[in-house]
């Protein structure tokens, strides 16, 4: 009796922390940890072409972004000229925009949070959720090769996020995610991010070109590419950038 | 000969005659009536619904309906209105854009439409101008100016003169947003569209949201609104395919279903009270028939065919109901001429129109000839077969019968 | 004597036996005409009212003053305890829920949309207003965890989402913060109630106090009472006991419905005189003719010595007869097919768009009232009565004893 247990338990570990992946649940977070910690980093200051691509039209746009680990953020944006000093401001889940032509600071409203943000492929609700990743899925490794990981997020039943899961490619070498492709709830694609052309900043290694494709037939011809010109991590940020104040202030 | 005798009878069973003319002629004058009521204030209905913002004609990029894009407008708005009015019978057209933005007046942010009309073009096609109750209309010189619904100024706290701004997606899908100024403010009564409807110069709008030559729809106003559906097929020939010219009543059809449902228990009301009417005119037929049963005995002991005595009664009612269904369908004819001028005001109703988004309460009555000598066909089949069964019934009777019937 | 009497006049209306079918055959054919429209009409009036009474109004909503015209979170009920309270005390009082209620926005990967969250108890809801009954798909609950979520029909449609179907809802909270939730739908509601069916999204109470950060406080108390009648006493009550909330009862909540009801009555009470007086014409024939063909057997009658009062009951009684079978057919006809559509209901699906468009129900359910009965019989009398008068002045005009001599 006691043997016939014993062989079950052995069973039980055997297919559940070692078939497929070589790595047990714990450091498959670690992993997903390590990820945002280096696309976040400390703290961050950016600059970045964004180019947004439609059917019919390619904007250009240059902004500059100051942040605070995950949940505080400041950009500006400085290029084209009719849209230079436009601000936003994200902390914790809120955020407030500044424009200079009409000199009023907005607070982003509920309804408004899954609106295009700047006409772009990403959302307002990108940019505040931007890496709650950690807290809002639930990752396991589902394959590697010897470059990259592949990792499942599935939603947590209780997270606020739209997106039913999530497919992580993410390189070996710098703990950085190259491709990452979101699905709704039925698993059908809606959008895909890749992460493409790292380069190192100090210390730090960065993707310098983000492509949004969205997937949605409604958005056929659309893709918004980020280019990160230059960065900084791990430097001291004034804390005066994450507050109201800051928006007015720091538009010029 | 029938006639001669039909006349002499009718006048001789005077009580009958007088109670099926009243009966009919009445009748008549109801059925009339309460069709071009029910006509009339449907039409209504239906032209305040779609004269009031969203026009007979709409033409829009073809997906634009389903999916409502950026992506999906009308890009080449030059080569539509040419198209558009180059083609007889259209009174007027002119394009809007339709976006939705966030409005931020001192106190608050809102959500809602904000559209790029052609004032002047406008003020001919839909009520917008004629709904105005501050300020003033746009006209085509303006700039920031706004005019806006009214329930949207009362969320945002605004009035006449105030400033506001806007913040928004263009057509480029650019950031967009600007002062604006409230110039006019505009109840129409439908609660929902004076809670989120604005509207600016389109030239200032094709400015602002990157806009030239773009369209998310045209709306076309048809010399005779019930060429609606003619001009849209005859458009969407003309057209490019890229493109998609509607009438209302495609774009509206809950509403004219609506209507029909509405029209079906008219009617059902109307046939419960024809029934008992029928009946009427059948009991007093059936009297008169029965009351000369000795007369038709007669006639039949001397020879006279039963076709030929079928013949004289059925031509007593055909006279009958003819003289009343005439008169009648004057009568109703007259009256539905009447309150075809002067429309019925309804003013207790005003919010169970409000409520189906159908702000208007004066009603005018139909007035068309062809339904009114339906209506008179109608009644004039029913007078004359309500007469049949007794008349049918009492030539069945055998003469040696007929005689001695008291 | 009086059977004497009656078995005159039935035989009299037997010899005529086809005409006087007739007659009755009229009287309960425009009778069975009225109940059905009466009983159609009316069920669709109250239905209208109902779903609006029992979904949203109740027969009394209590609101924070001012919330009505500007809602927001800083205007919600307080002191919910002390109200609750009164409202219990009060035994006129059947049942009230309290709501919470928030505009937010409803979202999947694919579409959002601007939704109006109400935080509800179903249990209580169920026993208010029977919400249940109106549940198209799926559950009438929220789940154990209460991560459940009640839509209505046409924003479900509008967001394509079905039945297990995970959607984020997202409000401004107490903090002025965006706050969301991920629930799984459970229920799809259809009150064709067209405000709620068009932006409704039920949670429940305490997962909405969660979304903003209300831990106490209410929307909207709903109040039901035991008999209709009561309302608007009730109402000036609370209104003068509660002068720092606003308490309206449904029908200043929804005036268009309490216009239609106004209309549809007057309709009814003007379809129903046309009716009868028509009706009441075709009596009147009958009647006539057959007391001037009876002329000489009226004299014989009088000759022999039976008084004029004894004459004039019997065409009473012949005319009452007729009324009165017309009226039995027509209850019964009438009775039976209201039944059949309180029962079964009358379904216009085929009309469904339009019917949407009113906020109408496809199947409507016919009302039955005892006062339709009664009003019936009443006119029904009161026709066969007064048609007879006339042909009774005649009769006595005539001098039916001459009338033997005639001829």
């Amino acid at each position: 009796m006691n043997h016939i247990k014993i062989v079950l338990v052995i069973l039980f570990y055997v297919l559940f922390f070692n078939t497929g992946a070589s790595l047990a649940a714990s450091s498959v977070d670690d992993i997903v940890k390590k990820v945002e910690d280096n696309l976040n980093g400390e703290t961050a200051y950016l600059q970045f072409t964004m180019v947004v691509q439609t059917k019919r039209s390619k904007r250009t746009m240059k902004m500059d972004s100051w942040s605070i680990g995950k949940d505080k953020s400041f950009i500006k944006i400085t290029y084209p000229g009719k849209d230079r000093g436009i601000t936003f401001l994200k902390v914790d889940k809120a955020m407030w925009q500044y424009v200079p032509r009409i000199e009023k600071i907005i607070k982003i409203p509920a309804s408004m949070m899954l609106q295009s943000w700047m006409g772009s492929d990403f959302s307002n609700d990108d940019l505040v959720r931007e890496s709650s990743i950690s807290e809002d899925y639930q990752a396991t490794l589902v394959g590697e090769d010897e470059k990259e990981y592949f990792l499942d997020l599935h939603a947590r039943e209780e997270a606020p996020v739209v997106w039913g899961r999530i497919r992580m490619h993410i390189s070996k070498k710098h703990y950085l995610p190259t491709t990452v492709s979101y699905y709704d709830e039925d698993d059908i694609l809606v959008r895909v991010l890749d992460y493409l052309e790292v380069e190192s900043f100090g210390a730090h290694y960065y993707p310098t070109r983000w492509l949004m494709l969205p997937k949605d037939e409604e958005k056929a011809g659309h893709l918004t590419e980020i280019v990160v010109e230059h960065a900084v991590f791990d430097e001291k940020i004034d804390e005066a950038y994450f507050s109201k104040r800051a928006l007015k202030r720091f538009s010029r | 000969m029938f006639v001669n005798f039909a006349m002499k009878n009718i006048r001789a069973y005077r009580n009958r005659s007088l109670v099926t003319i009243l009966l009919t002629t009445l009748t008549t004058a109801m059925l009339v009536f309460a069709t071009a009521f029910m006509d009339g204030s449907h039409e209504k209905m239906l032209q305040n619904a779609v004269e009031i913002y969203p026009g007979y004609i709409q033409v829009t990029q073809k997906d634009f309906r389903q999916k409502p894009s950026l992506d999906n407008l009308i890009f080449d708005a030059g080569a539509v209105r040419q198209v558009v009015g180059q083609r007889s019978g259209i009174e007027g057209f002119a394009a809007r854009f339709e976006t939705f933005v966030l409005y931020a007046g001192d106190e608050k942010a809102v959500g809602g439409m904000l559209t790029g009309i052609e004032p002047e073009e406008e003020q001919k096609l839909s009520r917008l101008a004629s709904s105005l109750v501050d300020g003033a209309y746009l006209d085509n010189q303006d700039d920031n100016k706004l005019y806006m619904g009214y329930e949207l100024a009362r969320r945002l706290k605004v009035q006449v003169g105030d400033h506001l701004s806007f913040v928004g997606t263009g057509a480029d899908y650019s950031f967009a947003a600007d002062n604006l100024q409230v110039k006019g403010v505009f109840k129409t009564g439908l609660f929902e569209f004076d809670a989120s409807a604005a509207f600016v110069n389109k030239s200032y709008f094709n400015k602002v949201m990157a806009a030239e030559n773009y369209a998310s729809h045209f709306i076309i106003l048809p010399a005779n609104p019930d060429d609606a559906d003619l001009i849209a097929t005859a458009l969407n020939g003309d057209l490019d395919t890229e493109y998609l010219a509607e009438s209302w009543r495609t774009t509206m059809e809950g509403l004219v279903q609506a209507m029909l449902v509405d029209s079906i228990f008219g009617y059902l009301t109307l046939s419960v009270i024809f029934i008992v009417i029928f009946f009427v005119i059948l009991i007093y037929t059936w009297l008169t028939v029965f009351a000369r049963m000795r007369e038709i005995g007669v006639l039949r002991a001397v020879g006279t065919m039963p076709g030929q005595i079928f013949k004289m009664l059925v031509t007593e009612s055909v006279l009958l109901a003819f003289c009343s269904v005439v008169l009648g369908g004057i009568i109703g004819a007259a009256l539905a001429y009447y309150f075809h001028l002067h429309p019925i005001y309804f003013s207790f109703s005003e919010e169970q129109f409000k409520q189906y988004g159908l702000a208007a309460s004066a009603m005018p009555t139909a007035f068309a000839p062809l339904v009114i000598m339906r209506d008179m066909a109608v009644m004039f089949v029913l007078s004359v077969g309500s007469t049949l069964y007794p008349i049918i019934k009492a030539n069945r009777v055998k003469p040696i019968e007929a005689i001695h019937h008291v | 004597m009086f059977r004497v009497l009656l078995r005159i006049a039935l035989a009299s209306l037997g010899r005529r036996l086809s005409r006087s079918m007739l007659v009755v055959l009229m009287i309960a054919m425009s009778l069975w005409g009225l109940l059905f429209m009466e009983g159609i009409y009316d069920g669709m009036t109250e239905q209208f009212i109902d779903n609006a009474i029992r979904s949203d109004s109740g027969d009394i909503s209590i609101f924070a003053k001012g919330y009505r015209l500007d809602p927001g979170l800083e205007k919600a009920i307080e002191r919910f305890d002390e109200i609750e309270h009164v409202l219990t005390a009060d035994n006129r009082i059947r049942s009230h829920v309290r709501r919470l209620r928030q505009d937010g926005l409803i979202a999947t990967a694919h579409y959002s949309r601007n939704a109006a969250i109400y935080g509800v108890e179903l249990e209580a809801e169920e026993r208010h207003g029977r919400l249940a009954s109106y549940l198209r798909e799926g559950v009438y609950d929220f789940g154990k965890k209460g991560r459940g979520v009640i839509l209505g029909s046409r924003l479900a449609a509008k967001m394509k989402v079905g039945l297990g179907k995970k959607i984020i809802l997202s409000a401004q909270n107490r903090d002025n913060d965006v706050s969301a939730l991920s629930l799984r739908v459970t229920g799809i509601l259809k009150t064709n109630n067209m405000a709620l069916d068009e932006n409704a999204v039920f949670i429940g109470i305490d997962k909405a106090r969660e979304l903003l950060l209300l831990p106490a406080g209410a929307s909207q108390i709903s109040i039901m009472v035991h008999d209709k009648e009561e309302v608007p006493a009730v109402q000036k009550q609370l209104a003068a006991q509660f002068a720092n909330l606003d308490v309206m009862a449904w029908n200043s909540l929804y005036p268009a419905l309490h216009q239609g009801r106004e209309m549809m009555e007057v309709f009814n009470l003007i379809t129903s005189l046309l009716v009868f007086c028509v009706a009441g014409l075709g009596i009147f024939g009958v009647m006539l003719v057959s007391v001037l063909e009876r002329l000489r057997e009226f004299g014989i009658m009088l000759a022999i010595g039976t008084t004029f009062q004894e004459i004039r009951t019997i065409v009473f009684v012949e005319s009452f007869i007729l009324g009165l079978s017309g009226y039995c057919c027509g209850s019964l006809l009438g009775g039976l097919t209201l039944f059949y559509f309180y029962q079964y209901g009358l379904d216009l699906t085929m009309f469904s768009a339009g019917l949407d468009a009113f906020g109408m129900d496809a199947i409507t359910y016919a009302l039955i009232r005892p006062s339709y009965f009664l009003t019936a019989l009443a006119a029904v009398t009161g026709a066969t009565l007064i048609s007879v008068l006339v042909p009774l002045r005649i009769l006595q005009k005539a001098r039916p004893i001459e009338a033997i001599n005639k001829i």
